[in-house]
């Protein structure tokens, strides 16, 4: 296990984390057709109610992530009955503003978080030695794995059908007597659950986090690696993490042999190379690189 | 004669100042299928999309028989009363696009019991226990894929159809239901809506400016102008009516 070592067992980790996050915004985006723009706000949330629960409660690991899940839980129910029944655009702005008022909220309540000191550390849930963070990697691996199999077996079910038709249309969605509000509302928890696991996860690995980790970069970041890999489709979250944060904050930045005097450069010019490989996409390929599955029927 | 269906008092709806559904005292469903028929503007979609609640009426209670029962569905939501066996169909083509006729139909027939997040094994469950009606249904209608999606207007107004008959209301309410369908596929429908009020108890409100399948189909007809349901009765009775002939169908015509 040489080659998967240090840095890079890191590394994959997070991409595993970005991966789950891009999935499950194509759960929320893609299949329901909720806009959430405020990703980060669970995951960061997840992350620090994790984080305070184990290094100030000092809670357990298995009860504090439960406890951190049930407790973005019961936020995104509040939220999402506020924004939920609004329009796209309100749910995307209503979103956006929760994640920011989340970053401001660690940043301020010093009490709690240390604000920019950073809150840490947050300890692995088990100890195998030199191979716990490959043991880790593995249990991540294993979550997104389930998620990615729950994701397949949705869109086949009658409930991921009733989520399409909530996306479609959702007055004829009512007309046919689905209660598409209660619904939207049930599973945009359950899937700002998931976000909260996974920002849970990410404690451990960070070991030390601060208010700047959550910053609305990450939600961007995700959201143009949803739409360039291919919204409409299953692993289209998985290609445009691989192709826009495995390429340029792993691969670039570790493999390939920039100059120093460059190097510094990189971080700078991502977001310009995402934006412009965005453009690019849209243009040429406008479902992303695994573009839809002809639809059949169509002659 | 069967028992009302729906009892609908002092009815008002106003856009700003304008009043543009007024009906007192009015009941539907005595009758298998009844007709609406009314100019352009006269209120009658606006009629449909108050009694299924797509849109809320400035005043008025309406009262829903079922099962012998009255429910005030005045403020229930719209799924609500869709639940309760009160079904439109749309007048302007809604379909589905992300889902096949197949699944579209699955969608309609599915229970609250299997549309649960976390019972996502019980599709081929659904799938079998529905596909004797989906296949009756099919063999029916003849759509050239079935597990394609809807491609036409007129597949597309086939599906909302079906979609509503699937749902096996007591009380339907169809908005143009063969506008754009070809002779073969209106006769279809009728003959659907014929064998669904006589034989499964159905009753059906439908609004038409064909007036051919008005008089054809239905047992009793309501005219409506300005708002208001100004006459009721048999069809040869409101064809007949002077009323009628000048407000709708004009002077000299044989319709």
């Amino acid at each position: 296990m040489g080659l998967l070592s240090g840095y890079v067992i890191y590394s994959l980790s997070f991409l595993l984390i970005y991966i789950a996050l891009a999935t499950i915004l194509h759960l929320q985006f893609s299949i329901t057709g909720i806009v959430n723009f405020g990703l980060v706000g669970f995951w960061g949330l997840g992350m620090y109610l994790f984080a305070l629960l184990q290094t100030k409660l000092a809670l357990p690991f298995l009860p504090a992530l439960i406890l951190a899940c049930a407790l973005v839980g019961m936020t995104a129910l509040l939220l999402g009955r506020v924004i939920l029944n609004l329009d796209g655009q309100a749910i995307l702005v209503g979103t956006l503003a929760f994640a920011t008022i989340i970053e401001y909220l660690t940043t301020t309540e010093k009490w709690a978080t240390n604000g920019v000191m950073g809150l840490g550390t947050i300890k692995m849930p088990f100890d195998f030695g030199r191979s716990t963070d490959q043991v880790f990697f593995l249990l991540i691996l294993l979550c997104l794995v389930l998620l990615i199999l729950y994701t397949a077996k949705l869109k086949t079910s009658p409930y991921g059908r009733l989520l399409l038709s909530i996306k479609d249309n959702e007055v004829l969605a009512q007309s046919l007597g689905k209660p598409t509000f209660r619904h939207k509302i049930i599973f945009f928890t359950f899937t700002c659950i998931l976000i909260g696991f996974f920002g849970a996860l990410s404690a451990p690995l960070y070991n030390y986090i601060f208010p700047r980790m959550i910053g609305p970069g990450v939600t961007f970041t995700i959201w143009i690696a949803l739409m360039l890999g291919g919204r409409t489709r299953l692993l289209g979250g998985m290609i445009g993490i691989v192709a826009t944060v495995g390429l340029f904050d792993y691969f670039i930045e570790t493999v390939v042999p920039i100059p120093t005097q460059y190097a510094e450069m990189v971080p700078n010019f991502k977001f310009a190379l995402y934006g412009l490989m965005l453009i690019l996409i849209l243009m040429f390929r406008p479902l992303g690189i695994l573009g839809d599955k002809k639809k059949e029927g169509v002659k | 004669m069967r028992t009302k269906a729906l009892h609908l008092q002092n009815v008002v709806k106003k856009y700003g100042g304008r009043t543009v559904v007024n009906v007192p005292d009015i009941t539907f469903g005595t009758h298998g299928i009844e007709g609406l028929i009314g100019p352009n503007g006269a209120g009658k979609t606006t009629l449909i999309n108050l009694i299924s609640h797509k849109v809320g009426m400035t005043q008025g209670q309406i009262l829903y028989y079922k099962d012998e029962k009255e429910i005030d569905i005045s403020n229930k939501s719209f799924d609500e009363i869709s639940r309760l066996g009160l079904v439109r169909s749309n007048q302007i083509i809604q379909d589905f696009e992300s889902l096949s006729i197949r699944e579209s139909m699955l969608l309609s027939l599915a229970t609250p019991k299997y549309e649960k997040f976390y019972n996502i094994f019980c599709d081929k469950e659904l799938r079998k226990s529905t596909e004797q009606e989906i296949e009756r249904y099919l063999d029916y209608f003849h759509f050239d894929n079935p597990d394609g999606h809807a491609l036409s207007a007129g597949e597309k107004k086939l599906l909302d159809i079906i979609r509503c008959m699937l749902l096996k209301p007591n009380f339907l309410l169809m908005d143009e239901p063969t506008a754009g369908l070809p002779q073969d596929q209106t006769d279809k429908v009728v003959e659907l809506m014929r064998r669904k009020t006589t034989e499964e108890g159905m009753s059906i409100l439908i609004v038409e400016h064909d007036l051919d399948l008005i008089w054809k189909v239905s047992e009793n007809v309501f005219f409506m102008a300005e708002g208001e349901i100004l006459i009721q009765g048999v069809p040869d009775e409101v064809r007949k009516n002077q009323t009628v002939i000048n407000k709708y169908m004009g002077e000299g015509s044989n319709a």
